[in-house]
């Protein structure tokens, strides 16, 4: 451990003496404080606090991760280029112990630096809030939708399975001619879509009732968000939706027993296809965490009014502090640049440096745009099947998916990230894939030749 | 017995990217060194001197064959605590200054701390670093930095040193510093793999050598045994008058052997450390290394002393110098403290010009040493010039008698090569 510890030590030093780190860390140093004075988003506070944010913690993670590539394979590759490891592997240390002491100095110096860029980014979020002008309403809207960590509910799946199955069968010669091009399959999930949406949606002069268990709001007196979107069979002439909604427990009107927990009701009048949320400054969930939320497509419209499938509603309540979630976020930077580190650990151990980090920097890459990356591979591996689901797609499936696991993506509407999140994250991109980098990093360094062959 | 260094059909073959064998860098190779025995491999470039090192240290596979340090392989970390390896170029982190270097070496070996303070303050004491300690690595010279790479290697006090070339890069002083320390450690029971083609330096030090040409052994013997030239005599005499030369000659003649008379020359060698300590004495300031012909405490030290004295200086004050040894070894480091440090020196160095092995007035000796008589002795006329310095180097050894077994023989003056 000593000796791994001597050699992190040494990584480290060599990181911030030959100067690598030092540019990384000015450009961060002017370059965040900057971004905190320019940024302007909407014109509104929140606006300005969300741009800020988001690209301050984009920009940190971004150069990070490049520092990161460039650092753990320059610390490796100069090392036997530079043949330094003459003298090092000739040590009573035993080749692992080398690359893990490497690993480890280059995960030090991230969480030296991110910890020091991402408090600085925490810092100028918190405190811009006391050099703007901004009303009481703004602020409590803040307080609320940007200094928080909400936990998000979604009405859960309904099961259509049966419908759809019956409905095809009843309707089995109009769908095959309907869909002619598409098989059975494809037909079933159009038609699962269908019945969903269906479910989702009220005629004029009905409802829809959503029901949700286990709602835990943070503490007493906080405000509860229904988020909603709407959409319309037939466009109204002002773009305006008008609705009537009750939320609460909603139990207590059916069986008629006397009315314990408020239920809160309000007619609003909102545009359609955009986010808007009910705040319901009430204590209405029920004692059992029991909530149901209503909404009744009241005759003024003219509509059937339906929900989107993916984000047509949910609920929204404070789960944790923002401060929380924040570490949390920069948690899950943290397992981005582990991995990379053990990356370059890999690339180091059998490429030359420019080589090295032009295949760090491909990984990466890809990474961020893993999604698009992965359906595609889908979509191209249909039919090889079986040679494809066995090769390619086991290689595909190690690509870290940097887009999916996007901090910026939780702090920015305020979400909760949780820590069964977080810790999901880090079993899969950490314990999971960088370790097997690192199995092969190490089998591949303990085994090379480490001397040039000079004859 | 074990060896300390054998290697068994050792070979190794680059090949090129289709795999068809390129070159034979080191071929068949079987070489066993004794404990305790200063082997010196000699070859041109490129004669697989340094590849067999590499294989030695594991840094490279042999294609075929075994290579065994003290016993085990070079990548077992419980022999490598036991070696120091100084490479063919001190490759050192340039960004760590010299006191950082040595510590994270002293690290790697998990040495104590205090064992590691006392060590790196004794070796950079020894190697003449002491004042461009903290500028970083990168900044020094090639001799600097081939002290800074010696001391890295002996921070372990290692039973086994290999040492790729290491004079190249160094100026006079630091190399004899070197052969010195070879000697010395030869002494102290340690086995030395000197690897070089600097003939002098290797002939000077080693009891054995092996010469190397495409990979294969052409010649591998001992010293005195290669060189030696059994047919011819050399004498060595005081200033003696013209009248007895011509005896002697009248003599010689009558025996019915050739003579030639010549005033021995002094070694460039010593005539240039004397120059540089005569500087020194009168305090020039130099940007460079530091000369200096200290060999670091614990190098010198007896093994079954080794823990007590590196607890004794370690919690005395390091500033100071380390504490004496009981051994007579600790002659050294003292004397160039002394008034007359140029004597005292030329006697160390006439010293340990020597061969520890050789026994005093050995014919063999002579005759080894006439093999360059050519070379050594100049015409007669420079007798004059050099008659005060040639008093001085022999009075030197008048006196310090017996100070070393080793010194009863008159100091052989004037090695080939060097001039």
């Amino acid at each position: 451990m000593h000796k791994i510890w001597a050699v992190a030590k040494n990584t480290v030093r060599q990181a911030l003496r030959m100067k690598i780190a030092i540019i990384f860390i000015i450009l961060l140093l002017v370059l965040l404080p900057l971004m905190g004075l320019t940024a302007s988003g909407d014109g509104t506070l929140q606006g300005r606090l969300q741009t800020f944010l988001s690209y301050g913690l984009s920009l940190t993670s971004l150069l990070l991760c490049l520092l990161t590539v460039i650092v753990s394979t320059y610390t490796v590759t100069s090392d036997i280029e530079q043949r330094q490891i003459y003298t090092v592997a000739t040590k009573p240390i035993r080749r692992h112990e080398f690359i893990l002491g490497k690993l480890l100095g280059v995960i030090v110096l991230d969480v030296a630096l991110l910890t020091l860029f991402a408090g600085i980014v925490y810092t100028v979020t918190v405190t811009m809030p006391k050099f703007v002008k901004a009303s009481d309403g703004e602020r409590r809207h803040l307080d609320n939708e940007f200094y928080t960590a909400r936990a998000s509910l979604v009405p859960p799946q309904i099961d259509v399975h049966e419908e759809v199955l019956a409905l095809y069968e009843k309707q089995k010669d109009q769908l095959d001619k309907l869909y002619a091009s598409l098989s059975y399959e494809q037909i079933i999930k159009e038609l699962t879509i269908r019945k969903r949406l269906e479910k989702r949606a009220a005629a004029v002069g009905q409802g829809l009732l959503w029901e949700f268990e286990n709602v835990k709001p943070l503490g007493e007196g906080q405000s509860l968000f229904i988020r909603f979107k709407y959409d319309v069979s037939e466009n109204p002439t002002d773009g305006q939706v008008y609705g009537r909604w009750q939320i609460g427990d909603l139990r207590q009107l059916r069986y008629g027993t006397e009315i314990k927990t408020e239920i809160w009701e309000e007619d609003r009048k909102d545009p359609i296809r955009a986010y808007r949320e009910i705040e319901v400054q009430a204590p209405v969930v029920a004692e059992d965490g029991y909530l149901a939320v209503g909404y009744i497509n009241v005759p003024l419209n003219r509509t059937v009014v339906l929900f989107p499938l993916e984000d047509g509603l949910e609920i929204l309540y404070k789960a944790d502090t923002f401060t929380a979630n924040f570490i949390r976020a920069a948690l899950l930077i943290l397992c981005r640049l582990i991995f990379l580190a053990v990356l370059g650990m890999l690339a180091g151990s059998f490429l030359s440096f420019p080589v090295a980090i032009l295949f760090c920097l491909v990984i990466f890459f890809t990474g961020t745009v893993s999604g698009f990356i992965l359906e595609s591979f889908d979509e191209l591996g249909r039919g090889l099947s079986q040679v494809y689901g066995y090769t390619i797609k086991l290689l595909v499936q190690l690509l870290p998916r940097f887009d999916k696991y996007n901090p910026t993506n939780f702090l920015v509407p305020a979400r909760l990230m949780t820590w069964s999140f977080l810790g999901r994250v880090a079993l899969s991109m950490v314990c999971v894939k960088a370790l097997l980098l690192l199995l092969l990093a190490l089998l591949v360094f303990s085994f090379r030749e480490l001397a040039r062959i000079i004859v | 017995m074990d060896y300390a260094i054998e290697t068994i059909s050792l070979t190794k073959i680059f090949s090129d990217w289709w795999g068809r064998a390129k070159v034979y860098a080191v071929d068949d190779l079987n070489l066993q060194v004794q404990q305790n025995e200063v082997f010196g491999l000699l070859g041109p470039n490129g004669s697989g001197k340094t590849t067999t090192i590499k294989m030695l240290l594991g840094l490279l596979h042999p294609t075929k064959g075994h290579a065994l340090l003290l016993g085990g392989q070079g990548t077992d970390p419980k022999i490598n605590a036991r070696i120091g390896f100084l490479p063919e170029e001190s490759y050192l982190y340039r960004f760590l200054n010299a006191r950082e270097t040595l510590d994270f070496y002293g690290r790697l070996f998990g040495l104590a701390p205090d064992v590691r303070k006392m060590r790196i303050e004794a070796l950079l004491e020894m190697v003449g670093l002491m004042a461009v300690a903290r500028r970083p690595v990168g900044t020094y010279s090639k001799g600097m930095a081939r002290r800074i790479g010696l001391a890295q290697a002996l921070i372990n006090d290692p039973d086994l040193l290999i040492l790729d070339e290491p004079t190249t890069g160094l100026d006079p002083i630091g190399t004899r510093q070197i052969k010195d320390l070879i000697i010395k450690l030869a002494e102290r029971g340690k086995t030395i793999l000197l690897c070089s083609h600097l003939l002098a330096d290797v002939e000077d030090v080693c009891n054995r050598i092996a010469i190397l040409y495409g990979g294969r052994v052409q010649a591998e013997g001992h010293v005195a045994d290669l060189l030696q030239q059994a047919n011819k005599r050399q004498i060595v005499t005081g200033a003696i008058s013209d009248q007895a030369i011509s005896k002697v000659q009248k003599i010689l003649r009558d025996e019915g052997a050739e003579c030639e008379v010549t005033a021995p020359m002094e070694r460039l060698e010593t005539f240039f450390i004397n120059t540089v300590v005569e500087a020194q004495q009168q305090a020039r300031p130099t940007s460079g290394a530091v000369s200096t012909t200290d060999i670091g405490d614990f190098l010198t030290a007896e093994k079954s002393q080794e823990g007590i004295l590196d607890k004794l200086v370690s919690t005395s004050e390091v500033e100071s110098k380390p504490v004496t040894a009981p051994e007579t070894e600790k002659v050294e480091p003292a004397e160039v403290k002394k008034p007359e440090p140029d004597r005292d020196l030329l006697g160390e160095l006439t010293k340990s010009a020597e061969r520890p092995d050789t026994e005093p007035v050995a014919p063999a000796e002579s005759a080894a040493a006439d093999l360059t008589k050519s070379d050594r002795y100049k015409p007669a006329d420079s007798e004059q010039v050099k008659k005060d310095v040639l008093d001085a180097l022999a009075g030197s050894s008048a006196d310090q008698p017996g100070q070393d077994a080793d010194e009863q023989e008159p100091p052989k003056d004037g090695d080939p090569g060097d001039a």
